[in-house]
């Protein structure tokens, strides 16, 4: 196969400018962009925490780097951006809507999140495509795609890479003849979405040559919509290279730092502030299990995500559940047993896996579940919510432990066996076992499969 | 070397015939103005071709005026005019037959690219609408080519499901119009007659075309009643022309062009 031009779309953009001034440099409309080894990481820009970074651009570059893609163009959502700028390889192209239509758009995104994730009643929001708002939504989809056709116009790309349901118009917005690819990286349950739903979004999917889907339930599911496109799953990945073995020096003062002692059994939850990452769940199950096991204490790693930043969408809801969640501490009297640390960098977060005695993923749902794979990468145990997309890779009591969170008893009793493995046989296989499977989910497996895919998708 | 009274001596017998050619240009545009204005709740297509034979009406009536200013004699010129037509009209009978067929099919044969009909015994998928012929793929994979003159001259059945509920309207924007604003704006007014539309398929804006000088987009509307189908076309093209002539009205008063990056 020749190397590839590619088009990417995400809503998060890879990089957030810190700086007015970065975001200011520019000309509207120019495709002269900013070469961003001109400016300052941290202080005139940063990645954008969470899957794009993690996943999608470290492909992008091992793909540019095999020479599976010659070219490739990235397109997202940055309203305090230049039009565009360059990393390396890679060309950024920002797309900016007004703050009226910012908010008709995110209250849209919002109500689709929450459904497909079954947070409220299902009648509640069956008018969703004929509301204002919705017009919004389809507003910032085809701002996206009229850049990306005119983007095509000049690159010639050989195929369009569509991430996230914000995005899910695009495809057929684009009216290209070229291969669409569209990845859904949340939940898919046929049952959770609204009849009134279902046939704009057979639309909006019939309009791709494959939609790739993170679990094997998901694809099921999609499939029930009978879409005219290939429907594939392919496991969420992270690049093992990533990860770094601090020393114990580090780790220790990380760990002072964050108030921890050495004594201390730490059960770690790594994610976004959100209802639905279920981070009062583990505050819950410590607050049982806070008077047998003195040592025990649960550290919650994690802000809002790039619509409720500042320098993102400013749509925050994470504030409120952090408060909540503080309220809820004070209440079962675990002051000094649950800590909050916010956005940790990667060294941190490296040091805080490595103290950890275990992790829970405790999400109410969760597309997939990436943290768990970083948990194996450091070799430790994991207790991960049924209703995670990687619960399909865990057996129970093998390379890892389950539970229902609607049930939280469930919950409290895999923390007691990890807690009461005295002997550390239990910990260690679940680990061991669990590293293995990591492998499923790596960089290494995820450029095989994208590669054959992108082979498949051009050449057929 | 010539003066400017002699040159003013030497065009002097051409101005009347300048000044009704510039007076029916002035009028061939006011005419399809109003023309458009009358039929704004008509189909797009119908409203674009009456306002094109208006202003070509005009102009042929005002050529004729101002060739006989010049003193050249209008008999002539349209026995000429009347020979040259008829002549092809003979010739051309059968394409141009389908051709008409064709423009006419678009408008009032309610089928798409897509469907499955029936016709003159012939019974496929719709896989082509060429200005000749439409072009049917059979479920033994046979393609059948029916002349577009049978598709209003024949009855057509379309057996797709739901086919009674759909309706497209082919809608053509013009290069300078904001198409996001266009379809947000669209979206908008079109979801006010959501109680007459079936609630499980909202209105989708589908991108047919595209020049430079504008966009080709159908949108599909889904009935609830099959007895409103007229009424909802001639309701959304009302719409649809009202948010074009907004668009157009803002650009006009704007100082730049839109918000896309």
């Amino acid at each position: 196969m020749p190397p590839l031009s590619i088009c990417i779309n995400t809503q998060t953009p890879l990089v957030q400018f810190l700086s007015p001034s970065a975001g200011d440099r520019g000309i509207e409309g120019a495709f002269e962009p900013i070469d961003l080894a001109t400016l300052r990481e941290g202080i005139d820009y940063r990645y954008s925490p969470g899957g794009v970074t993690r996943m999608v651009y470290p492909l992008v570059r091992r793909l540019l780097k095999e020479r599976v893609l010659r070219e490739a163009h990235w397109v997202a959502l940055n309203p305090h951006a230049p039009p565009s700028a360059r990393l390396g390889d890679l060309t950024l192209h920002n797309v900016s809507i007004e703050g009226e239509r910012m908010a008709g758009y995110g209250k849209v995104k919002e109500v689709i999140w929450g459904r497909i994730h079954d947070l409220d009643a299902i009648e509640e929001h069956d008018e969703l495509f004929w509301s204002e708002a919705f017009s919004e939504y389809a507003y910032y989809n085809r701002i996206t795609a009229e850049l990306i056709r005119r983007l095509d116009e000049r690159f010639d790309f050989d195929v369009f890479y569509v991430h996230d349901f914000q995005q899910m118009a695009v495809g057929h917005m684009l009216g290209t003849l070229k291969p669409k690819i569209f990845r859904w990286h949340i939940p898919f349950d046929v049952t959770t979405i609204p009849e009134k739903w279902r046939s704009l979004l057979s639309t909006y999917l019939n309009s791709y040559d494959v939609t790739v889907v993170s679990a094997r339930s998901y694809a099921t599911s999609i499939n029930a919509l009978h879409p005219t496109g290939k429907v594939l799953r392919m496991y969420p990945y992270v690049d093992p290279d990533d990860y770094s073995l601090p020393a114990e020096a580090q780790i220790a003062e990380a760990a002072r730092r964050l108030g921890l002692t050495s004594e201390d059994e730490v059960a770690l939850v790594v994610a976004r502030m959100d209802p639905i990452k279920g981070q009062d769940y583990a505050i819950t199950a410590v607050g049982t299990l806070a008077k047998k096991y003195p040592r025990l204490k649960l550290v919650l790693v994690g802000n809002g995500s790039f619509s409720g930043s500042r320098t993102g969408l400013g749509l925050s809801k994470s504030a409120v559940w952090r408060a909540h969640l503080e309220e809820l501490v004070k209440e079962r009297g675990l002051e000094g047993r649950v800590l909050f640390t916010g956005h940790l960098g990667q060294a941190d977060l490296d040091c805080l896996y490595e103290r950890s005695s275990f992790t829970i993923l405790p999400s109410v749902r969760e597309g997939f579940g990436l943290v768990t794979v970083e948990s194996w990468i450091h070799g430790r145990p994991v207790i991960v919510t049924e209703r995670a997309g990687i619960a399909e890779l865990i057996q129970d009591g093998v390379n890892g432990l389950l539970f229902d969170p609607d049930k939280p008893k469930t919950l409290v009793r895999a923390m007691r066996l990890l807690l009461d493995d005295r002997t550390g046989k239990l910990r260690a296989r679940l680990a061991r076992n669990g590293r293995r499977v990591a492998k499923k989910c790596s960089l290494d497996a995820a450029e095989q499969a994208e590669s054959e895919m992108l082979a498949e998708v051009t050449e057929a | 070397m010539l003066g400017i009274g002699s040159v003013l001596t030497l065009l002097a017998p051409f101005l009347p015939a300048a000044v009704i050619v510039v007076l029916t240009v002035l009028l061939a545009w006011l005419v399809g103005l109003l023309v458009g204005r009358l039929m704004r709740r008509g189909r797009p297509q119908m409203t674009e071709a009456a306002r094109r034979l208006a202003t070509v009406v005009v102009a042929l009536i005002g050529g004729t005026i101002a060739l006989q200013a010049l003193g050249v004699s209008a008999d002539i010129l349209l026995l000429v005019v009347a020979l040259l037509g008829v002549t092809v009209l003979v010739a051309l009978r059968d394409p141009l037959g389908n051709y008409g067929a064709k423009y006419f099919s678009d408008i009032y044969t309610p089928f798409k690219i897509g469907d499955t009909i029936e016709v003159q015994g012939y019974s496929g998928k719709v896989i082509e609408i060429n200005p000749m012929t439409t072009v049917l793929l059979s479920d033994k994979e046979q393609l059948i080519s029916v002349p577009n003159a049978s598709m209003i001259r024949d009855v057509v059945v379309n057996t797709s499901p739901q086919a009674w509920k759909e309706v497209t309207i082919p809608v053509s924007i013009s290069g300078n119009i904001d198409l996001p604003a266009f379809e947000s704006a669209a979206l908008k007014t079109l979801s006010k007659l959501r109680v007459r539309l079936d609630a499980r398929f909202p209105p989708v804006l589908t991108t047919k075309a595209r020049s430079p000088q504008s966009t080709d987009l159908t949108l599909t509307l889904m009935l609830r009643r099959p007895e409103d189908r007229d009424a909802i076309t001639a309701e959304a093209n009302k719409r649809l022309t009202e948010v074009l002539e907004r668009l157009r009205a803002s650009r006009r008063s704007a100082p730049t062009p839109g918000s896309a990056r």
